[in-house]
């Protein structure tokens, strides 16, 4: 498989009050086309600043983020907002969904800054949100007037309209009940078999497992890897062999 | 009290570009406030001031044109009962002459002294700025001559006495109570000795003439008075012409100008405390909104609400006081050029002095406005539990139509987010609507005052009747003047129109204008209610003098000429800033029933294509009639002289309005923006983690302010051009004028418009250009 980004010396230092803090260290990684990469970690270990950095959403300090082939941290402000629309989704622990769009129009304000065709991004929308259970009746609903789980799913439907390259999500489960979540997480899952890459940030053992590639960071560097092969509902010795691969990076 | 102005500073802090917006609209408003007042209770009382202290008496009468029989004797005689005292200076006075005075020239009466006139002893004229060096052939001009009329000392004065044509220096500048404006009707030069000699060998049998400054004893009722001299005189000898002047009436007519300013300055200064109502309001409102967890956070450790809204109220308290101290002093720094257009037209010499009157007036105005719209506004703490507000408030969600659903709108996305943001701000929309609405409204009034005194100037409102030119001759070659005009090709709607002063009851005089046919006025707008005169007995009014006197349209008024009274019937009611709006005007059929017009000139008005033939008629009338002309006046060529001070004034009004309209456009805005761009922070962090640009969403807020905008100046434009008028007569009423009919251009008027338009939309992407700072990363750090 080819890969989708590829970080070389990666560095993110945040500076407080003349205190540097080192939060990315030369980190060189690989994000493969097809996988449902899942970044786990300590709080503190910089798992988010990794995801927000590949994404292009955070500008790293030092170091190269290859994206498609482009080193995107030369990028511009603007250019990155383009290159996010056309190769990236996101999906974040608040579904951060604008309260003053209905749920249809959240999924489209995504969907036309690609397509201006109205109607086929229209169709694509309503398509999608189908295909994450949001029935017809909630797509003219603004975000408040809907479950947590519902807009999560809203928020997945959002980030996969312009079909992209590779999904970023940050503890998307973080804010959900266990169904609601589980919800979620059966979400994603039916779209990365369906050859969608994600890179999913969770500290939850039960949303890991969802993913086929486990990177467990600590200290601003990639401390261990695991693979774990495409998820199968029910299979308690992933669980078992996730939970000793954590035991062994002292999770 | 500590605690207070802890939390006071604390506030500050985290709203440094608010707080300073609010100030900078605070200090223009005072700075408007202060400036009007000292034109009110400071430049407009000069007028008043200067005459007491050139001590003006109650009046001055002048007596000319044939003097026989006129002595001392008969003075005294003529005053010894009505007055305290007089004094009495011999001159030399030119009627209805044109005298050269800014870029043209001004018809005026032209009183000629001598260097006696320095010496009087009531209505004292005095030298305000000279050069001591010239000697000979000089002219001391009014000081107006310098303000406005665009002459310094060492110039060349020319100007034409009949047939003659006099060069003399200008050695300096004088201050009189009189005749010291083109307002008033009158200009008093004091010539060298050597060239009044000249003039009293040539002129002084016809032209000689009496001025007398007068003080009348309490209780005398001056309009009384002058019926009471004119008549006197008149029975003394009937060649004798009077011309009375209360200092009242002269000085209403010698600050016409800066009350026009003042008013101006006062409904201006008054919308933009609308203005810092508005955003007031809406700012404390917002901070409020926007601070809700800080405030519960406060109220949770202890503090009270009291001392919350205390510490609001120090904030915007301690914002007015500094804006009002800086507001202040920057009046009395824009005065003088404010102050130089009003006393442009005084010709009295002004210095801004300090007003503890108006700078305190100024000052408490916004800060007791600031505590009122303040502590009103933050009731709403009290409210505040600190529970809920530590939970970001109670903030209802506004379950509203889903307005601009973009799959079914038209608009392609940027227009259409702008819409659906636009949709859910109503609050801005209302504020934006209004505050726009008022600068259109402020920019529809500089564009008629400029329209009408400066590009085209509405004459109407300031003389009796326009036209082309007029020649007046001796009686006796009246008709031949007459049927030689009418003989002319190039001369059309020939008609005769002479003045004289009627009096009412003994009580009050009227000048009455007398037309051979009134429908040949081409100044028809002078009758603003029922028609002008046709038949004898006939006459219209001033809609002043009929209300001062419960009159009526139908209702029968007695006029009195000489010894002689006859009733009229009232057909109309006119309206004219002359005379403080005390003229009247009727038929010759009807003035015969009082006059004789066997000595009166023959004053003919007619009308040319242009002003090159006008004069061509004039020269031609002067050469053929020679002697026989009593006066000639050419309207093309008084036009720029009298219209000097009001195309000035014009000017600068359009010019300061547009100016105060930019600056509360932008820091409107910017308080909007500002406050939007807070609120919505978040949103925008959204659209920049999916892939919205900063010149997309820029382009977005803008978009979304402008319908508000549009619909505002174009609902405010139509209203705007139907209120100006009548919003004018009130303003005109003052001076006379009921029904002005100005004329708004509407080119102009959509000039405006699509100014507003275009100026609101770059200053609203100039504003909206902090959202290139919000970075997605940091909003979602922020959560």
């Amino acid at each position: 498989m080819k890969n989708i980004i590829e970080t070389r010396k990666l560095c993110k230092t945040f500076s407080n009050g003349g205190v540097q803090q080192h939060v990315l260290k030369n980190l060189d990684l690989q994000i493969r086309e097809g996988d449902f990469t899942v970044i786990m970690g300590p709080s503190g270990a910089g798992k988010s600043t990794l995801l927000y950095a590949l994404s292009g959403m955070d500008k790293p300090t030092l170091g190269q983020v290859v994206f498609s082939g482009k080193d995107i941290t030369k990028m511009s402000s603007d250019k990155l907002a383009v290159f996010r629309r056309t190769h990236c989704g996101f999906v974040f622990q608040q579904t951060y969904l604008v309260d003053s769009m209905s749920v249809m129009d959240n999924v489209l304000s995504a969907g036309l800054l690609i397509s201006k065709n109205k109607a086929e991004v229209t169709k694509k929308a309503e398509q999608i949100l189908k295909s994450v259970d949001i029935s017809e009746d909630k797509w003219g609903k603004f975000p408040t007037q809907i479950s947590g789980g519902e807009a999560q799913r809203v928020g997945i439907a959002r980030a996969l309209i312009n079909k992209p390259e590779l999904v970023f999500a940050d503890e998307p489960t973080g804010a959900l009940n266990s169904k609601t979540g589980k919800d979620v997480l059966d979400a994603l899952t039916k779209f990365n078999r369906d050859g969608q890459s994600i890179v999913m940030v969770t500290h939850d053992i039960t949303s890991a497992r969802r993913g086929n590639r486990i990177l467990y960071v600590r200290d601003g560097e990639i401390a261990g890897e695991l693979d774990l092969g495409a998820y199968v509902s029910g299979d308690k010795d992933r669980h078992q062999k996730l939970r000793d691969f954590l035991g062994g990076m002292g999770w | 009290m500590n605690k207070t102005i802890i939390l006071a500073k604390s506030h500050f802090r985290k709203n440094k570009g608010t707080t300073i917006g609010l100030l900078c609209l605070m200090l223009i408003a005072v700075m408007l406030l202060s400036a009007s007042l000292l034109l009110i209770f400071d430049a407009y009382p000069l007028a008043t001031r200067e005459a007491q202290r050139l001590d003006s008496g109650s009046g001055r009468v002048r007596i000319y044109n044939n003097l026989t029989d006129i002595d001392e004797e008969f003075i005294d005689e003529l005053l010894a009962d009505d007055c305290v005292r007089y004094d009495v200076q011999d001159c030399l006075c030119y009627n209805a002459i044109p005298v050269p005075f800014g870029n043209g020239k001004a018809t005026v009466s032209l009183v000629v002294d001598d260097g006696s006139a320095f010496q009087k002893e009531m209505g004292r004229t005095e030298v305000v700025t000279e050069d001591t060096g010239i000697t000979s052939d000089y002219i001391y001009l009014p000081y107006q001559f310098y303000t406005s009329g665009g002459y310094d000392i060492g110039d060349t004065y020319s100007f034409d006495l009949l047939d003659r044509t006099y060069d003399l220096t200008v050695r300096g500048f004088t201050t009189t109570p009189y005749y010291g404006c083109n307002n008033v009707g009158g200009f008093e030069v004091v010539v060298d000795d050597g060239t009044y000699a000249e003039l009293t060998d040539i002129d002084g049998e016809e032209y000689a003439c009496l001025c007398v400054v007068y003080e009348l004893k309490d209780g005398v009722k001056n309009s009384r008075f002058e019926i009471g001299i004119n008549d006197k005189v008149i029975a003394r000898n009937p060649r004798a012409l009077v011309s009375p002047m209360s200092i009242e009436f002269t000085n209403e007519q010698r600050t016409f100008m800066s009350k026009i300013i003042a008013v101006s300055f006062l409904v201006v200064t008054l919308v933009i405390f609308l203005v810092v109502f508005l955003m007031l309001t809406n700012c404390i409102t917002n901070y409020i909104k926007e601070n809700m967890k800080t405030l519960g956070a406060l109220k949770a450790i202890g503090y009270t609400s009291s001392n919350i809204r205390s510490s609001l109220l120090v904030l915007f308290g301690s914002c007015a006081l500094l804006g009002a101290l800086i507001g202040i002093v920057l009046s009395y720094a824009i005065m003088p050029y404010i102050a130089s257009f009003a006393i442009a037209q005084m010709g009295i010499p002004y210095e801004v002095s300090f007003n503890a009157f108006t700078s305190v007036i100024s000052l408490a105005a916004i800060v007791l406005f600031t505590c009122i719209v303040t502590s009103i506004a933050v009731i709403k703490v009290k409210r505040i539990e600190p529970i809920v507000a530590l939970r970001e408030g109670t903030e209802s969600h506004n379950f509203r139509k889903n307005r601009f659903a973009l799959n079914k709108s038209a608009l392609n996305l940027d227009f259409s987010l702008a819409m659906k943001t636009m949709c859910f701000n109503m609050k801005q929309n209302v504020i934006t609507f209004f505050v726009i609405g008022i600068i259109m409204f402020l920019c529809t009034i500089a564009l008629l005052m400029y329209y009408n005194f400066n590009k085209k100037p509405k004459l109407e409102i300031l003389t009796f009747e326009i036209c082309s030119g007029v020649v007046a001759v001796n009686p006796d070659t009246s008709d031949d003047l007459e049927a030689y005009l009418e003989s002319r090709d190039d001369v059309s709607n020939i008609h005769q129109i002479i003045d004289t002063w009627f009096t009412y009851n003994g009580e009050d005089s009227l000048k009455v204008y007398i037309c051979d046919d009134t429908g040949k006025l081409k100044n028809q707008d002078i009758c603003y209610e029922g028609r002008l005169p046709f038949y004898d007995n006939e006459i219209a009014i001033s809609g002043r003098f009929a209300s001062d006197y419960g009159y009526e349209i139908g209702n029968e008024i007695p006029m009195t000429y000489g010894d002689d009274t006859y009733t009229y019937l009232i057909t109309g009611l006119i309206q004219t800033t002359n005379e403080a709006g005390r003229q009247a005007v009727m038929s010759f059929d009807g003035a015969g029933h009082l006059m004789d017009f066997e000595f009166v000139p023959g004053y003919y008005w007619f009308d040319c294509d242009d002003a090159e033939t006008t004069a061509a008629v004039i020269d031609d009338c002067s050469e053929k009639f020679g002697d026989h002309i009593v006066s000639t006046m050419n309207f093309n060529e008084i036009l720029e002289g009298s219209m000097t001070t009001f195309k000035g004034l014009a000017a600068m009004m359009l010019v300061f309005i547009c100016i105060i309209s930019a600056a509360l456009i932008l820091l409107v805005l910017y308080l909007l923006i500002k406050a939007f761009i807070f609120a919505k922070r978040k949103d925008y962090g959204i659209y920049k983690a999916i892939g919205y640009t900063s010149n997309s969403l820029i382009l977005q807020t803008a978009l979304s302010f402008m319908p508000s905008i549009i619909v505002s100046v174009a609902l405010f434009s139509v209203a705007s051009y139907f209120l100006a008028n009548p919003y004018m007569n009130v303003i005109m009423m003052s001076f006379g004028i009921v029904k002005s009919n100005f004329v708004i251009p509407v080119p102009g008027l959509a000039a405006i418009a699509l100014g507003v338009v275009v100026i609101s939309f770059l200053f609203a992407m100039f504003e909206a250009r902090k959202i290139k700072n919000i970075e997605a990363y940091n909003m979602l750090l922020a959560e």
